[in-house]
């Protein structure tokens, strides 16, 4: 162990410094801070509220960690398993010259596997609007939506084509990433408010489906959270141009298919060569359990660098652990055969890398006269999902992508038909189609209502001293515990990643920075005694002239000086502020004040 | 060049040091810095196996005297770890959070061991063969006449095979797909190589054969060898030490944040030069675009190395001159028996 929680300096009191009242601010200003200094926050598309979840696993408090998840993600144990981790890529802890990001997806699963077996779940509920919505398509966008129009009252059913709920994350997402018991005590817990839900019904214009004309008039609202269930199809070129491979080899299929068949039930099988082309979560799923199914060899062949595919790096490394290898810098181009339709090949060209797309990715550029050919016996295609929009008996207006369009109030252009997740925005991540579901539940809701019942604020509250102790800046990133190689092959279904115990959760909690605390110097009460920047680790306490209002509303532009003739204050730059506390303690006149600044809804 | 230039060089490799030395002979008036993370200066990583045979002063393998950096005055900063490069500021940061301004930047890092992810709970339990230091643990570990479970047995663990052998130790290669690396070897060839390595009195088993690979690798017990590989088989041996030798990987993650076209290694056209003008990249670290394959490659061995060193130097001070393979690639069996690389000829 690392240090423990710091003790008030000798002499200091809290109650001698200035007393602060909790305040709840609506002030840009304030929310700008919040935007700009929590970085994790503002990186995660459900607006989860970090600092908070993960101090409270630092006091053990795992039933309340559990709880701010929930506030802005109903299914904190599945994303604390297959979180794409933005908010770990923005960590102020893994900015340069501060170490490893903290890993908040691993204390996420703390917070849902270490709470109370009897832990009371808490929900805001509003009172019955008479309202009724109806929600296409239980994946994460459409139940996270789906909870959240229950909370405010109106009345939810929800349509699934599948058998059971959950979408992508069960039918696409392997057992051993994502066991289904964590799945369905949270499915359900988001869906026990009053939620209906109809599985095996299906919504198109056919014989037996429910047309979604009908949907509008029979609810107020109608959502289509239906998605990117097809797989994006392989241009091949030379004499495989314009085939569809799958419908002509039986070797060959899609990635997608392949997973969702398995999750039904199907017995998959592979060859002895596996090669896998695409970039993804999917792809990498594929050829992990490909190893699990006895394929001797199983390949990931991308067309860029396994530095820029989206995939943490936790999972790469797994999976080469399991045997999968990674090449890159090619991209698929041909099939090669035997008399009796086999496969025996994938011809591919030599790329180079091209410029940058979004998201931090790479553009791939051919090379002409660079094919080469690489041996298998089972292809699978996994380069890419899209949506379908043929059910729809309704005439939305689509973009240029193929996706539909949403005004601001989530609507699209037919009058009550709202859309939300991967449909909008094309194939994304669990943690994306949740926070968009629940932003499109909020909107209908105002829609419903003819006005916004809940508005964003800032609770200010001060904070008596320190919550960190400079000692546990120096602690490592604690690893993710996994099941033995031996054993992920002879359990197929065995959850790899065994998640953290409470010491290792408390070490990686302590870790964290706690961005959402404020620190202040009362430039009233400062004496300019300069001790707080004597003992900064870092250059968080500048000597500055002036502060000008960014581009967010918030005070962002420090304006620094070595005159003192020119000091108006000593402030804290709470972009570089690593939390430590040590300016706090040293402080001899106590000036400094700490404040935790939290979003917050409010009702309106 | 302007007297003012300041050109860096990170990495105190073959490629590095003949780097600095092409600077300062070509840029008499420019600041040249080499950051490495070596606490020694520049020395003959090729040469390590002579530890064995009793050169244990890191001074015998220095490339030159330290006052040759004086001499030349070329600041090299050892002991130090660069963190970062910011392209956009022209900066290098360190871990210890310092900058250093550059002008032109070569990045000749090198490579490490590479470790298979699927032995990486093993680590512990696995001496490595890649610095001074890693040579120096090895030879206190092994005892006299003590037996090194070699696993994979590249180039550089078979050169570092024959050295123990000669010394009278005993070696226990487990073969994989990574023996020979980095030469490509058919599979005749490899069952005559194989043959080769037996005769030198290595004792080889084929890692295929023992159940597809290796289950563990564990203590041994009391009055045992320290270390015992077990088989996929059931089967095991017992060694000493154990080494792996699975090829290199670039020492890259320094740079991923730099914007530069990055695959394995960091890609660079032939003339050395990165996606960044400023940028060169030398040595083992590089993937070199070949106009004749159509694709980018890693090009071994000290010459080539070497060769790079200096291209790059006289790239970044105002040639513009391309990379030419300064050794062939090929592996032979000599007339008498013997295994002939390229890779084991050095100065």
């Amino acid at each position: 162990m690392l240090g423990e929680l710091p003790v008030r300096p000798e002499g200091v009191e809290a109650s001698t410094r200035r007393a602060q009242p909790v305040v709840v601010s609506e002030d840009p200003r304030d929310v700008a801070w919040v935007r700009q200094n929590i970085p994790c926050q503002t990186a995660c598309p459900a607006g989860t509220n970090v600092p908070a979840y993960i101090h409270q696993i630092m006091e053990r408090k795992y039933g309340r960690s559990y709880e701010t998840n929930r506030e802005a993600n109903v299914l904190p144990g599945v994303l604390g398993r297959v979180c794409s981790r933005p908010c770990e890529n923005a960590c102020r802890h893994g900015w340069a010259g501060n170490g490893e990001p903290v890993a908040i997806c691993h204390l996420k699963r703390v917070a849902a596997d270490m709470k109370d077996a009897a832990h009371r779940i808490t929900e805001q509920l509003y009172a019955p609007t008479g309202k009724r919505v109806a929600i296409v398509g239980a994946g994460p966008a459409g139940v996270a939506a789906a909870h959240d129009l229950s909370l405010f009252g109106h009345d939810v059913v929800i349509f699934e084509r599948e058998e059971r709920p959950g979408g992508m994350l069960r039918y696409g997402i392997p057992v051993f990433r994502l066991p289904r018991d964590v799945l369905e005590v949270e499915l359900h817990n988001a869906l026990r408010l009053g939620v209906q839900l109809k599985t095996g019904v299906s919504i198109g214009s056919g014989p037996n489906e429910v047309r979604v004309s009908a949907l509008l008039q029979e609810y107020d609202a109608v959502l289509l959270a239906t998605g990117c269930m097809a797989a994006t199809r392989l241009p091949l070129r030379g004499a495989w141009e314009g085939r569809e491979p799958t419908d002509e080899l039986r070797d060959v299929e899609y990635g997608l298919d392949f997973l969702m068949q398995m999750h039904r039930g199907e017995r998959k099988r592979v060859g002895r060569r596996v090669a896998v082309v695409g970039a993804g979560f999917t792809a990498l799923d594929c050829a992990r359990v490909a190893v699990r199914l006895g394929a001797a060899e199983a390949t990931i062949h991308i067309r860029t660098a396994e530095e820029y595919i989206p995939v943490t790096h936790e999972e790469i490394f797994e999976a080469k652990r399991e045997g999968v290898r990674i090449k890159g810098l090619r991209t698929p181009v041909g099939l090669r055969t035997d008399e009796n339709d086999r496969l025996t090949g994938v011809e591919f060209c030599q790329n180079r890398l091209g410029g940058w797309r979004a998201g931090g990715r790479r553009l791939a550029i051919p090379i002409e006269g660079s094919e080469f050919v690489e041996h298998c016996d089972t292809l699978i295609i996994a380069i890419g999902q899209q949506t379908v929009n043929q059910y729809l008996d309704v005439k939305p207006e689509i973009d240029r992508g193929g996706y539909v369009r949403i005004a601001d109030n989530g609507m699209t252009s037919v009058p009550n038909l709202f859309a939300a997740g991967d449909f909008v925005k094309g194939a994304t991540t669990a943690v994306e189609a949740v926070g968009h579901g629940r932003r499109i539940a909020q909107r209908i809701d105002t829609w419903l209502m003819g006005w916004t019942r809940r508005r964003e604020a800032v609770r200010i509250a001060p904070v008596a001293a320190p919550l960190r102790s400079r000692s546990f800046d120096f602690i490592p990133r604690q690893a993710m515990p996994v099941a033995a190689l031996n054993e992920r092959v002879r359990k197929s279904e065995l959850e790899v990643e065994t998640g953290l115990d409470e010491p290792v959760a408390s070490e990686e909690a302590k870790r964290c920075y706690l961005c959402d605390l404020r620190y202040e110097i009362d430039v009233d009460r400062c004496i300019y005694c300069r001790a707080c920047i004597e003992v900064a680790p870092r250059n968080c306490i500048k000597l500055i002239k002036g502060v000008e209002p960014g581009a967010a509303a918030g005070y962002d532009k420090l304006v620094e000086t070595a005159e003192w003739n020119q000091v108006a204050a000593i402030w804290i730059d709470n972009n570089e502020c690593i939390r430590c506390g040590q300016c706090f303690t040293a402080c001899p006149v106590r000036c400094i004040s700490i404040s935790r600044c939290e979003l917050v809804q409010v009702d309106v | 060049m302007s007297a003012l230039s300041h050109h860096v060089v990170i990495g105190s490799g073959i490629a590095g040091a003949q780097a600095v030395a092409t600077l300062r002979a070509r840029d008499p008036d420019a600041r040249v810095t080499m950051i490495t993370l070596s606490a020694l200066h520049c020395y003959k990583r090729y040469d390590l196996p002579r530890i064995f045979r009793g050169c244990r002063d890191w001074r015998e393998l220095l490339a030159q005297p330290p006052s040759y950096y004086d001499d030349q005055r070329i600041t090299v900063r050892r002991a130090t770890k660069v963190a970062n490069v910011d392209t956009s500021r022209g900066m290098i940061q360190l871990s210890h959070n310092e900058e250093i301004r550059f002008d032109t930047l070569l990045v000749a890092s090198g490579c490490r061991g590479h470790l298979p992810e699927e032995l990486a709970d093993y680590k512990d339990l696995i001496h490595r063969f890649s610095t001074f230091q890693d040579a120096m643990t090895v030879a206190r570990a092994l005892p006299e006449g003590g037996r090194v479970i070699m696993l994979g047995g590249d180039m550089l663990g078979l050169d570092l095979a024959r050295t123990l052998i000669d010394t009278g130790h005993r070696v226990t290669l487990i073969a994989g797909e990574h023996t020979f690396w980095p030469h490509p070897v058919t599979v005749e060839q490899r069952d005559r190589l194989m043959g080769v390595l037996h005769d030198m009195g290595i004792e080889v088993v084929d890692g295929e054969t023992v159940g597809g690979g290796i289950a563990a690798i564990e203590a041994g017990p009391p009055g045992m060898p320290a270390r015992r590989v077990v088989f996929r088989d059931g089967g095991d041996r017992y060694g000493d030490i154990v080494m792996s030798f699975f090829g290199l990987v670039p020492s890259v993650e320094f740079m991923l944040g730099a914007g530069l076209d990055i695959e394995r290694g960091i890609l660079v056209n032939p003339s050395l030069r990165t996606t960044d003008e400023r940028i060169y990249a030398a040595g083992d670290v590089c993937q070199i675009w070949s106009d004749q394959e159509r694709s980018y490659r890693f090009f071994y061995g000290w010459k080539n190395v070497r060769a790079m060193g200096d291209i790059a130097a006289r790239n970044m001070t105002g040639a513009a001159e391309a990379f030419v393979p300064a050794q062939d690639e090929g592996l032979a069996i000599t007339p008498e028996g013997q295994i002939h690389s390229p890779f084991w000829e050095y100065e």
